[in-house]
């Protein structure tokens, strides 16, 4: 009888151990009880056919702009776009691999997707009212903001008095291209073609700004000593992947795919991954998670309220 | 100072492997493409049937006169068409290797209608008293001494070909100038790649040409040394 | 099979080309900026080059070939990359303008240099022996017999190099500044119209390189030399 009740104490010991291993081995995150009951696969609608019937995914990336999307030396697609594209991928065919990249750049990535030349589009898309008439967004999967990159030695004060008389630079096409010319109309806009572009631009003093996302410029500010980040923040408007319209399908395979990231706190993983740890408290809540839900401002789109 | 410090050396190499490629390949298929074309369109000009020498003056005024940025640009953003069940849609390499080729063949034309043009008409009379028709007249003695004064401006123009890939950066293709740009846009924004010194543009940019040279100067030497023996 | 273009051609904006008139009239006068001072600046280079050359001085002879030899087989498009991101490396801090006309003057002296001394050479030397008898010094025989002779000898080729260098702008929208090509694809990125819109820039730079065709054979026709020579 003893060496019942031994055996049986001995038994349940070793199944709490393996219980707890293999509930302490879950990432220990808020929602981490929730995570563990979600499978790895959320349910997802069916593929659209033509996705389905070439068996790989075609996904316009940036190939430009680190640490979204960029090419490192070994010609690979690298970035928080990119896994995310990846995941995608996994998520439709079992394999990250099943996807090709073609580059886009701002100016090129609504006509690239409209042209049919690739599926969707992942490229640092912000949302706008104007682009939402041209396409379709799924629900946000990243937020970003507006910021000026400035010379050490410039201090720029309220957007609405310093920008005047300034000329700035940004990409074509982008947020910040429609939203000066909207609402500065007497700072110089100069358009570059890539984001390094307006950096050396802002550093030779061909400009007295970059206009650009909040991560990209973060990255540039902190390896280059003589640039800074002027403390306003703008445009704070999540990202969406592209879709084309009359597309529901599509749509709704996608917009349930980033929910079901967003669920398995997928974003958080990703932005690690992609970015130096230093940067990590400044963006985590960039990033959608169980606690973090975006939303586009339909209410009242961002391009058209100038400061005053 | 080493000779090749270590933030170029992984540049270098990812230009020389993914991009000199690309462009090679590019140069290749405009160059024949453009060569078959040409011949034959250039040759045809020659014919006194006025509407078909029209529609060839035509098609060499277009692709010579359209910077062949904005042909590339222009063919790439075509819409998409379904011709039976082949869906067509160029993507970049292809729209670029189209552009190159329809200048070149526009080129070649021009040059073919010179070349046989310059071949006198004691040549055409004679074939025709030894009894040729048109098409054994061109093909047996005009068309192989045309072809020979053809031969320095033809090797001119790969060299022009080969220069010319380098506008396919415009719409992404990754040639040899586009991946020296990625890499250099991925040193200056900090986040990938080691950081590079500020002299880092003069390095990329400056490997660049020193390749393009390489590879065009000798073509050159050939050309002028050709047009010295066969002129 | 043909009825996708027939509808593409059926569903064509014409409006489009009303209503963008002023950005493209921005951009073609931006174009005829940086096109002018760039043909005008390479003819005074191929002169003076192609003069040197075709004199064989010592010394420049050599700097020129160099010079002539690296523009002709590099890309221009690496040259124009080249002077924009590497000139301010070097301190010399220019605007988008500058570059524009600096690099395809660059670019366009090069072939001008090749064009002006194939054009001196071929001035048959008689008459410049004719010169000489009549007393001229070799820079007089120069600018009174090679320079004139020559120079229409070589205007065909130069012409032919002018208009390149005016094609060649469109290459400058890479580096911002805002000529034809550039304004294309600012509408295209803005407004999502794109057939439109590179239809439309492809028929203005027909009309334009056509037009000055046609302007300069015309001019050639004035200015050409008699046959015998």
């Amino acid at each position: 009888m003893k060496r019942l009740v031994v055996l049986m104490i001995v038994v349940g010991l070793v199944v709490a151990a393996a219980v707890a291993a293999t509930f302490g081995s879950a990432a220990p995150s808020q929602g981490a009880s929730q995570q563990a009951k979600l499978p790895p696969k959320p349910k997802l609608p069916p593929l659209p056919a033509a996705v389905k019937a070439r068996g790989k995914w075609q996904i316009g990336v940036k190939c430009d702009t680190p640490p979204f999307g960029w090419q490192d030396t070994s010609g690979r697609n690298r970035g928080y776009d990119v896994e995310v594209a990846r995941q995608f991928a996994k998520w439709a065919f079992g394999s990250a691999s099943k996807v090709d990249f073609t580059c886009v750049t701002t100016a090129s990535r609504i006509g690239t997707l409209t042209s049919g030349r690739v599926d969707i589009i992942i490229s640092t898309l912000t949302w706008t009212a104007d682009r939402e008439k041209v396409i379709d967004y799924s629900v946000p999967y990243y937020n970003a903001a507006g910021r000026l990159l400035v010379p050490n030695s410039v201090t720029v004060g309220k957007l609405a008095t310093w920008m005047p008389g300034k000329k700035l630079v940004s990409t074509s096409g982008s947020i910040y291209d429609r939203w000066i010319k909207n609402c500065f109309k007497n700072t110089s806009f100069q358009v570059v073609s890539s984001p390094a572009a307006g950096v050396l631009a802002v550093k030779n003093g061909q400009a007295d700004a970059m206009m650009y996302d909040d991560a990209f410029l973060v990255g540039v500010a902190a390896n280059d000593s003589s640039l800074k980040l002027a403390s306003n923040v703008f445009l704070k408007v999540p990202w969406g992947v592209g879709i084309r319209k009359d597309e529901a399908d599509m749509k709704r395979w996608v917009d349930a795919s980033v929910r079901g990231m967003r669920a398995r706190d997928m974003f958080w993983s990703i932005l690690k991954r992609t970015i130096p740890r230093r940067f990590w408290r400044g963006f985590k809540v960039n990033a959608p998670s169980p606690k973090i839900k975006l939303q586009y401002p339909r209410a009242s789109p961002p391009e058209n309220n100038c400061p005053s | 100072m080493p000779l090749v410090p270590d933030w170029f050396r992984p540049v270098a190499e990812y230009m020389l492997r993914e991009g000199l490629p690309e462009t090679l390949r590019l140069a290749a298929i405009a160059l024949v493409a453009s060569t078959a074309i040409g011949l034959v369109l250039g040759t045809l000009m020659t014919i006194r049937f006025f509407p078909l020498r029209w529609l060839i003056r035509f098609y060499v005024e277009v692709w010579r006169g359209l910077p062949i940025l904005v042909t590339v640009l222009f063919i790439y953003w075509l819409p998409a068409f379904d011709v039976g069940t082949f869906h067509v849609q160029l993507n970049a390499y292809q729209s670029a290797a189209l552009a190159l080729s329809l200048w070149g063949s526009a080129q070649v034309a021009e040059a073919t209608r010179g070349a046989v043009k310059s071949i006198p008409k004691e040549q055409h009379e004679a074939a025709a008293a030894l009894g040729f028709g048109w098409i054994g007249r061109h093909r047996f003695v005009i068309l192989p001494q045309a072809t020979r004064r053809l031969l320095p401006p033809m090797v001119g123009l790969l060299v022009n070909i080969i220069q010319n890939t380098t506008i396919a950066f415009a719409i992404g293709v990754n040639e040899f100038l586009q991946a020296g740009q990625r890499q250099f846009e991925n040193i200056t924004s900090g986040f990938a790649g080691p950081t590079a010194p500020s002299y880092a543009p003069f390095m990329i940019f400056g490997f660049a040409m020193l390749v393009f040279f390489l590879i065009s100067f000798p073509l050159t030497r050939l050309s002028a040394y050709l047009e010295k023996r066969l002129a | 099979m043909f009825d996708r273009p027939v509808h593409i051609l059926a569903s064509f904006d014409w409006s489009f080309f009303w209503d963008t008139r002023g950005a493209f009239w921005d951009g073609f006068k931006n174009t005829i900026k940086a096109g002018v001072v760039g043909i005008l600046l390479a003819y005074l280079i191929g002169l003076v080059l192609g003069a040197v050359r075709a004199q064989r001085i010592p010394g420049l002879n050599q700097l020129a070939a160099t010079y002539v030899e690296v523009i002709r087989n590099t890309p221009i498009l690496v040259q124009i990359f080249f002077l924009f991101y590497g000139l301010p490396v070097l301190g010399i801090h220019l605007e988008p303008f500058t570059v524009a006309w600096l690099s395809i003057t660059i670019w366009g002296g090069a072939f001008m240099t090749e064009n002006f001394r194939a054009g001196f050479e071929a001035v048959p030397e008689r008459l410049r022996e004719a010169g000489y008898a009549l007393g001229f010094t070799p820079l007089k025989a120069f600018l009174n017999v090679t320079l004139p002779i020559g120079g229409r000898i070589a205007l065909p080729s130069t012409i032919n190099t002018s208009i390149s260098v005016l094609k060649n702008t469109s290459l400058l929208l890479l580096i911002g500044y805002p000529e034809l090509t550039y304004v294309a694809n600012s509408i295209q990125s803005n407004t999502f119209i794109v057939f439109e819109t590179f239809t439309a820039l492809a028929v203005y730079y027909l009309a334009i390189v056509w037009t000055l065709s046609a302007l300069i054979r015309f001019l050639e026709a004035r200015l050409a030399l008699p046959e015998a020579l």
